[in-house]
């Protein structure tokens, strides 16, 4: 999977570096000459680790320690994980194509309603609490308040 | 036209005296609370990605009020979690969980709770004077500094935190590439050509930089939160003990605090050393430097919470040295304040020292009450605070999928938003998930156009030149030299 990930990387340097190719010096100083080749260069450098297990034949040694991004590792078996995280990702894009289709001013209260209620087996009252804060905040706020109007979902446009 | 800098910082404090002002620092200082006290899904860089579009509107000293009064908090208040639950409640206060969750478990909650906001308070304090005094004595330097300069320190700046900011350091430099590349995405300002932009009028001003930080930082941690199930399936330590007793402590402890202070501001100024490091650093110097600490330490000694929580607070200070003397960010949040001073005008680096010194005193003293206040609202509010670091995922993860999509779609109000949104959320996890560090990724990301605009306008004023201008080249060389060195290291730790 990392390798996958790692191609995808390699591929994005390298179309970046094929399209810009052709533009003028100026244009593509900095985004070929100082971002997409030696990125290009760096990711087949991590490709090929990649794809020869290299992290994985140092992972009994000690690591790097220093990790600026966050720190919380999660432990929890692969399949469980699995599961969550697809679950996870269900509940953004469902959220995300629930804009589009039915505008944010339905689409968000209802999500706050469905994940609570299904997702966290919330009570029916705190669920519709939480649904009826998000209409106010989206609606109330924005809308009735502050006077911008949020487009309306692909279905009712 | 520049003034004096006596003037100057009496013209930042009169610009908080109006009310409006004043009520935006103490919602920032409300929003930074709640932040630090809540499970890790509303992180600071989330808060100011989904702050950054609202208040971009207002007036730029109002605006700023909020958003530094969120951050100047968010790290005094962060001990809860490590206290209450033994998990780190963000970027630098892993080191409070070794001995503070210790307290907490023995009935000691609320004097590690008190040691902590005491030398947070301290601190903050500490860092702001630096700050303070750093502009007068940083501004000589700073006058000598061009756009060639300028380049070379980003550059520098930039590599060194990619080096650093994940366990790889070819994977912080791919993702700080990618950053980069990310930013030039739209019609350049120079020559007007349109890259990348694949005939799509949405692309055409590149894409919004809160949309990306939203889902970038937003997804994954809203992600951890439904993996744990945090407050269903985590319990809090008991809110005992006093208050008062972490506050004396603190106080007979002063020259620790002030000594890990600096710990932490000089943690800030250095490119590339971030929040990770600084409590670390400052409970490893502490355990070192304290009496009995081999013994003590780890095991619930109160030191072990005071030196971490006062570096972490002091490194703020630190932060906006580099921020708004160099226009360099140091984090993610400081990255996203830049973008916020440019959308409202000011560039930060030697033009803001030249043209805007009030506007940095403002910053300055904005900094240091806030944090003060900070201090205060941790103290009357223990009982209340400590019962939210208990709310359930079931309320968190749709609160930040609220603000994500909302956040998001309000920066054009296109579907396309949605769709970028999605995308850099799974983008964002997997970045995590395979260890490419995200902080280099908004890095490259935000300095991208400034770092660009430098080296544009050395390239016109000097050619190829401009490389061979003497500060350019002691900059070339120490950033070489401090970039092989620090290479090397890692790579050291990592055989």
């Amino acid at each position: 999977m990392t390798a996958h990930f790692t191609f995808f990387v390699v591929t994005v340097f390298a179309v970046a570096t094929w399209v810009g190719w052709e533009w003028p010096y100026i244009a593509k100083l900095m985004p070929v000459y100082v971002a997409a080749i030696p990125g290009l260069l760096l990711a087949l450098v991590q490709l090929y680790r990649d794809a020869t297990d290299w992290e994985g034949r140092r992972r009994g040694e000690k690591d790097g320690g220093l990790d600026m991004d966050e720190v919380v590792t999660v432990r929890l078996d692969k399949r469980t994980e699995m599961r969550r995280t697809l679950v996870f990702f269900a509940w953004f894009i469902g959220g995300a194509m629930a804009i589009w289709l039915l505008g944010i001013v339905i689409a968000l209260p209802l999500l706050a309603l469905l994940y609570a209620l299904v997702e966290g087996r919330e009570k029916w009252p705190v669920s519709l609490l939480m649904a009826a804060a998000t209409f106010l905040l989206i609606w109330g706020l924005f809308e009735y308040l502050l006077e911008m109007r949020w487009p309306a979902g692909a279905l009712f446009g | 036209m520049e003034v004096s800098l006596f003037h100057a910082a009496l013209q930042g404090l009169l610009n908080l005296l109006h009310l409006k002002v004043f009520l935006a620092m103490l919602i920032g200082v409300s929003i930074g609370t709640f932040t630090a006290v809540a499970p890790q899904g509303l992180g600071m860089p989330l808060v100011y990605a989904i702050l950054l579009p609202v208040v971009i509107r207002w007036e730029p000293v109002t605006g700023i009020a909020l958003l530094i009064g969120a951050s100047s908090v968010s790290a005094i208040c962060a001990a809860y979690l490590p206290v209450l639950f033994g998990i780190p409640g963000g970027a630098g206060s892993q080191a409070t969980v070794l001995d503070g969750y210790p307290m907490g478990k023995r009935g000691e909650a609320r004097r590690a709770l008190g040691a902590s906001f005491m030398a947070g308070g301290m601190g903050c304090v500490i860092g702001t004077l630096t700050l303070l005094v750093a502009l007068p004595a940083a501004r000589p330097l700073i006058y000598l500094m061009g756009s060639p300069e300028l380049f070379v320190v980003m550059l520098w700046g930039l590599s060194m935190v990619a080096v650093l900011a994940g366990r790889r350091p070819i994977k912080g430099l791919i993702a700080a590439a990618f950053g980069l590349l990310l930013a030039t995405i739209g019609q350049q300002a120079q020559s007007g050509i349109m890259r990348f932009v694949f005939d799509q009028m949405y692309l055409l001003d590149g894409i919004s930089i809160s949309i990306i930080a939203l889902a970038l930082f937003g997804i994954p941690s809203a992600l951890d939160l439904a993996l744990t199930k945090l407050g269903v399936e985590q319990q809090a330590a008991p809110l005992k003990g006093s208050l008062l007793d972490g506050i004396k402590d603190t106080l007979r402890e002063w020259w620790l605090v002030v000594r890990c202070s600096f710990v932490g501001v000089w943690i800030g100024i250095v490119p590339g050393l971030g929040s990770q490091v600084v409590d670390w650093l400052a409970y490893g110097h502490a355990a070192q430097t304290c009496k009995g600490a081999r013994e003590t330490f780890g095991k619930g000694d109160v030191r072990g919470v005071i030196a971490p929580e006062s570096a972490n607070d002091a490194k703020d200070g630190g932060d906006l040295i580099t921020t708004l003397l160099l226009g360099f960010p140091q984090g993610v949040v400081t990255a996203l304040f830049i973008v916020a001073l440019l959308a409202w005008g000011f560039v930060p680096g030697p033009e803001m020292v030249k043209k805007n010194a009030d506007l940095i005193y403002s910053i300055i003293w904005i900094q240091g009450i806030s944090g003060i206040f900070g201090t205060l609202v941790g103290f009357v509010l223990a009982k209340q605070l400590a019962k939210l670091a208990e709310v359930r995922y079931t309320f968190m993860v749709p609160i930040i999928f609220i603000f994500v999509l909302m956040g998001a779609f309000s920066a054009n109000r296109d579907p396309v938003d949605l769709l970028v949104v999605v995308s850099f959320g799974i983008l964002g996890y997997f970045m995590r998930r395979f260890g490419y560090p995200r902080p280099a990724m908004i890095l490259g990301l935000v300095l991208g156009d400034l770092m660009e605009k430098y080296l544009y306008r050395s390239m016109a004023s000097y050619g190829f030149s401009w490389l061979t201008r003497p500060a350019v080249i002691v900059l070339l060389i120490l950033a070489t030299i401090s970039f092989a060195l620090t290479l090397r290291g890692r790579l050291k730790e990592t055989r």
